[in-house]
C-alpha cells in the first residue's frame, strides 16, 4: 500500500509518500519546506504570512514528493491529511488540497491528528511498540501525556495547564535576548558556551544547586505548568542585569538558561516516569518539536534505564520506589522529530485498517481537534 | 481602580469578580510584560463565568474559543455556587502577543467574535484594539497588569 501524506498545520508545508509492505513502513520520500526563517523576524509564526507561504509551494512540494519516490499518481492508493489542531488559515492550505487532489484523481481520503502523527513519528513496523504505550508530545503548541491502551484508543491522562514547554523555551529565549526559536536557540547557546558543541551537555555542579522552580513537579496528578518558570526566568535576569556586568553577565545568562532547560526537562521526566509507573506502560513514545532537544532525549533514557531523573536528588528518595521493568522508549529521529508528513501518512495506515475514510465534501479543518478516540 | 493580588491565586479570584460585572459582549484588553499574569486572570475569568476547560496559553494556536455550558454551575469542587449568566455562552481568549494587527485578527477569524452580545473576548496584549472598538461602538475594558515585584500584581482599570 502507498501513502501520500500531506501536512501544513503550521509553518511547515511537508508532503511525504510512504509504502507499507510486510508490515514495515518505508519511507520512499520525505519533503518539507520550513518557512522558520520567514517568521523568526516576528518572533513567531505569523498565520497570514504562513498561509500565503503555504500555497505557494504545497503542489511543488507534492509534485517533488510523487518524483522522489518515483511514484505516479495512479500508484497511490489513499491520501492522507493533517486536519488538526493547528492554525486555521495554515490548515485550511493542506486540507483544501488533499481534498481537490482525492476527488480529481479519485482517491480514499483520510484525515489525521496531528498529536496523533507525531505519536506515530518513531515508528518503523506496524504496530511495533508493546502496549499500553505512554506517548509524551511536546512541542511549541502542546505539551501533553497520552495513555494508548489500545492502538487508535487515545487517552490524554496529563498535560500542560498554562503554556506549552515549546512555548516557554521561545518566551525564555526572548527574555534572555537569543533570538527565535527559543528551543534550538537555547540549546545552542548553552553549547557553544559550554564548550561542548552539540554533544550531551553536562551540568556543572554550580548549576546543580537549583534556582529555579520545578513546578508542579511534586504534584500528584499528571499536570504541568511552565508559565511560572518563565516568569521565575524574568525576575532572576532582572536581578542579574541590575547587580552584574561584562562576563559576570554572560556567565549567569548561560547559568540561567541550562538551568530553565534542566528545568523543563526534570518536570516532563518526572511527569512521565510517574504516568508509566501509575499506567504499568511497556512503551514510552516521545514527539514533536522539543522531542529535538538533546538534554530531554538523553535525559528520559537514563531515567528509564536507572528509574529516577538523574538531577533530581530531592526527589530521588520520591521516584527511587519506582521500579521501571523492561519499558521501551522510542524516540523520533532528529529529522521527524519536527512537522513532517511521514508521520502523517504512518497514522494514516492504522486508519485505513479501519476504514476511517472521509468524502472530500464532508472533510473540514478543525483547529481543536482534540485527540481522542475516535 | 486600582486592585493589588500577591499571588496567582488572589489574582484568580480578582478574575472571577471581574467576570462578575461582564454582561456579554465585552472586549476586555489586558496589557502587562510577559509574566504578569495576564493568562492567570483569564483563567480567573473564565471560572467565573462557568467555563469547564482548563485555560491554556493562546500564544501558539493564537486564539483558543471556549463554550460555556448551562449545565455548569459549581468550579473547583467547591461548594460555592455561581450563578451563571445564561446569557454568556462563549468566552474567547486571544493573544497578541507576537503584535498581530487588525488584520491578522481578522484573518483568524477573531473579529467576528467582537462585540456578540453572547460572548465575552479576552485579548491578551490587546492594547493597540481600544480605537477600533470605540470606532465600532463595542464595549471594551482596558486592564492594565503592572508587575511590582515577583508575587505582586498591580491591577489598574
Amino acid at each position: 500500500m502507498i501513502i501520500l501524506g500531506i501536512e501544513t498545520s503550521c509553518d511547515e508545508t511537508a508532503a511525504s509518500v510512504v509504502k507499507v509492505e510486510c508490515g514495515k513502513f518505508f519511507i520512499l520520500s520525505n519533503i518539507v519546506s520550513s518557512q522558520v526563517k520567514v517568521h523568526a523576524k516576528y518572533g513567531g509564526v505569523v498565520p497570514e504570512v504562513a498561509a500565503r507561504l503555504h500555497i505557494k509551494v504545497v503542489l511543488p512540494i507534492i509534485q517533488q514528493a510523487l518524483a522522489e519516490a518515483r511514484c505516479s499518481w495512479k500508484k497511490i492508493d489513499c491520501i492522507a491529511v493533517c486536519a488538526g489542531p493547528g492554525l486555521m488559515s495554515s490548515l485550511h492550505v493542506g486540507v483544501e488540497t488533499a481534498k481537490t487532489l482525492a476527488y480529481v484523481f479519485k482517491k480514499p481520503l483520510i484525515k489525521v491528528n496531528h498529536l496523533e502523527g507525531h505519536i506515530f513519528s518513531g515508528q518503523n513496523k506496524v504496530k511495533e511498540w508493546k502496549l499500553p504505550i505512554i506517548g509524551l508530545v511536546v512541542s511549541g503548541g502542546h505539551t501533553q501525556i497520552y495513555l494508548i491502551r489500545n492502538y487508535l484508543k487515545y487517552k490524554i491522562i496529563g498535560g500542560t495547564i498554562d503554556d506549552a514547554a515549546g512555548e516557554a523555551f521561545d518566551k525564555v529565549a526572548k527574555i534572555l535576548g537569543l533570538g527565535y526559536p527559543g528551543g534550538p536557540v537555547i540549546g545552542k547557546y548553552i553549547a557553544k558556551a559550554k564548550g561542548h558543541p552539540s554533544s550531551g551537555l553536562r551540568v556543572t555542579k554550580e548549576q546543580r544547586n537549583i534556582t529555579l522552580p520545578r513546578p508542579m513537579i511534586r504534584s500528584n496528578d499528571l499536570q504541568m505548568s511552565f508559565s511560572g518558570l518563565k516568569t521565575a526566568v524574568l525576575y532572576a535576569w532582572r536581578d542579574c542585569q541590575l547587580k552584574l556586568k561584562g562576563d559576570e553577565l554572560e556567565n549567569a545568562r548561560v547559568n540561567l538558561a541550562a538551568d530553565f532547560q534542566q528545568a523543563v526537562v526534570d518536570v516532563l521526566v518526572t511527569k512521565t516516569l510517574k504516568a508509566v509507573k501509575k499506567y504499568n506502560a511497556k512503551t514510552v513514545v516521545l514527539g514533536g518539536g522539543v522531542s529535538a532537544n538533546l538534554e530531554l532525549r538523553r535525559q528520559l533514557a537514563e531515567a528509564i534505564d536507572s528509574g529516577f531523573p538523574p538531577s533530581l536528588k530531592l526527589w530521588r528518595t520520591r521516584l527511587s520506589g519506582m521500579t521501571i521493568n523492561k519499558v521501551k522508549l522510542v524516540v523520533p529521529e532528529l529529522k521527524m522529530t519536527g512537522d513532517n508528513a511521514t508521520m502523517i501518512a504512518k497514522a494514516a495506515y492504522y486508519h485505513i485498517k479501519r476504514k476511517d475514510f472521509i468524502s472530500p465534501f464532508a472533510l473540514t479543518a478543525d483547529v481543536n481537534w482534540e485527540l481522542k478516540s475516535r | 481602580m486600582k486592585v493589588i493580588t500577591n499571588s496567582p491565586k488572589e489574582t484568580i479570584s480578582f478574575g472571577k469578580k471581574i467576570a462578575k460585572s461582564l454582561k456579554g459582549g465585552e472586549v476586555v484588553l489586558l496589557m502587562g510584560d510577559l509574566g504578569a499574569g495576564k493568562t492567570t486572570f483569564v483563567k480567573g475569568v473564565a471560572a467565573g463565568l462557568g467555563v469547564k476547560n482548563t485555560i491554556t496559553s493562546p500564544t501558539f494556536v493564537l486564539m483558543k474559543v471556549y463554550k460555556i455550558s448551562a449545565s455548569a454551575k459549581s468550579y473547583g469542587g467547591q461548594s460555592e455556587n455561581i450563578k451563571i449568566k445564561k446569557n454568556i455562552k462563549v468566552l474567547v481568549h486571544i493573544d497578541a502577543y507576537r503584535g498581530l494587527d487588525l488584520n491578522d485578527l481578522e484573518n483568524i477569524g477573531a473579529l467576528e467574535y467582537f462585540g456578540e452580545h453572547d460572548t465575552i473576548c479576552l485579548v491578551e496584549w490587546g492594547g493597540a484594539l481600544l480605537d477600533y472598538c470605540r470606532k465600532k461602538g463595542i464595549r471594551c475594558k482596558k486592564i492594565l497588569i503592572n508587575n511590582i515585584n515577583q508575587k505582586t500584581r498591580e491591577f489598574i482599570y
